[in-house]
């Protein structure tokens, strides 16, 4: 039932995106897109893009990275939530987590990084790759805001079943802005 | 190989298949969910392997974390199904055609009849009775049947 809830939610997203957001930039920002220019012709934008192989590999790879950070990462925001591993402290979900979620994340970036590198003037030109990088700044200041804020203060709800307020705000948004960064990542592929 | 070309003809010829290719938001929604599903997945996927191979969550028992795991796994299954089965009819004949569409369907099938059998056991019995060699390989081919699915999975746009 949650299952097909959240897949009405992120239909209802796509939809939005691909009705109500055109995905081509009106007036582009010549600077950055002559920038975005220069390194979609480098010799490694261009041998991405035009190898049989390179271009899906780095994709498969970029999926992965999903399933690892996303997927894994998904743990702690749960028990942060208070829905996941209720009968272990937050740190220690943190602990088991966040070392796999990195590897995830450091994949990602990277293989994105790849990605952006061949596509430059193709994302450049694409809305919904800018919301994806808001929303990736976002997610990333949420985590920051935890780390710093919310995080202090830990002892005294580490163990407690259902984490304060604060701290399940933090597991929930990050929870909703990575599954939109998903959502803006496969929109951006289409032109609407 | 051929005699299947029918059903994909048919799946390929229905009314959803039609609506879905008519529809320029539709497939990319249904792509947004399966890959959200994805994320779901794979990760209760690699918890669970991880934990059988003693990388993570070393102090929780493994029956229990199994059983914790097991309502997620089935519900991102589900939804991960059903997602794929709307893209697969919106494109049949395609996927007939398609190799890693192929690859990925035999890895699909080994990966969750893998997961049901050998995975599950080694999760639910005793740990105590089977050697940490034997947890870690099937750890290691679980993990390595899903990705597997999922680079096939991806290929399919390309190939």
């Amino acid at each position: 039932m949650i299952g097909a809830g959240i897949s009405v939610l992120i239909s209802a997203a796509v939809w939005f995106l691909a009705v109500a957001i055109p995905s081509k930039t009106g007036s582009p920002f010549a600077p950055i897109r002559d920038l975005c220019q220069r390194i979609a012709e480098t010799s490694v934008g261009r041998g991405i893009l035009e190898s049989v192989y390179a271009f899906p590999i780095i994709e498969g790879f970029h999926l992965m990275g999903i399933a690892l950070s996303i997927g894994v990462l998904c743990w702690l925001d749960l028990r942060l939530i208070g829905i996941a591993f209720t009968d272990q402290p937050v740190s220690k979900v943190w602990r088991q987590v966040i070392p796999v979620a990195s590897l995830g994340f450091a994949l990602m970036f990277i293989t994105g990084g790849l990605l952006f590198w061949a596509e430059a003037i193709t994302a450049y030109d694409s809305v919904h790759f800018w919301i994806k990088v808001a929303l990736i700044l976002l997610a990333g200041i949420n985590a920051l805001y935890f780390e710093v804020v919310t995080h202090r203060g830990i002892e005294e709800w580490d163990s407690a079943p259902v984490p304060p307020l604060k701290a399940r705000i933090a597991g929930l948004v990050s929870l909703i802005l990575w599954t939109a960064v998903i959502i803006t990542g496969r929109t951006m592929a289409y032109s609407f | 190989m051929n005699t299947l070309y029918p059903f994909f003809k048919w799946a390929n010829d229905t009314w959803l298949s039609q609506v879905i290719n008519d529809s320029k938001w539709l497939f990319p929604a249904i792509e947004g969910v399966h890959i959200a599903a994805l994320a779901l997945l794979f990760g209760t996927i690699l918890v669970m392997n991880l934990r059988l191979m003693g990388v993570m969550m070393p102090e929780r028992p493994r029956s229990q974390l199994s059983r914790e795991l097991e309502v997620w796994t089935l519900c991102s299954l589900v939804v991960i199904l059903v997602t794929g089965v709307l893209l697969f009819v919106s494109e049949a004949v395609r996927s007939f055609n398609s190799g890693p569409f192929r690859i990925k369907i035999v890895l699909l099938i080994a990966a969750v009849l893998f997961h049901f059998t050998i995975s599950r056991r080694l999760m639910r019995e005793d740990e105590r009775q089977h050697s940490a060699g034997l947890c870690k390989t099937a750890g290691v081919v679980a993990i390595g049947l899903w990705m597997g699915v999922g680079f096939a999975g991806r290929a399919i746009g390309f190939f």
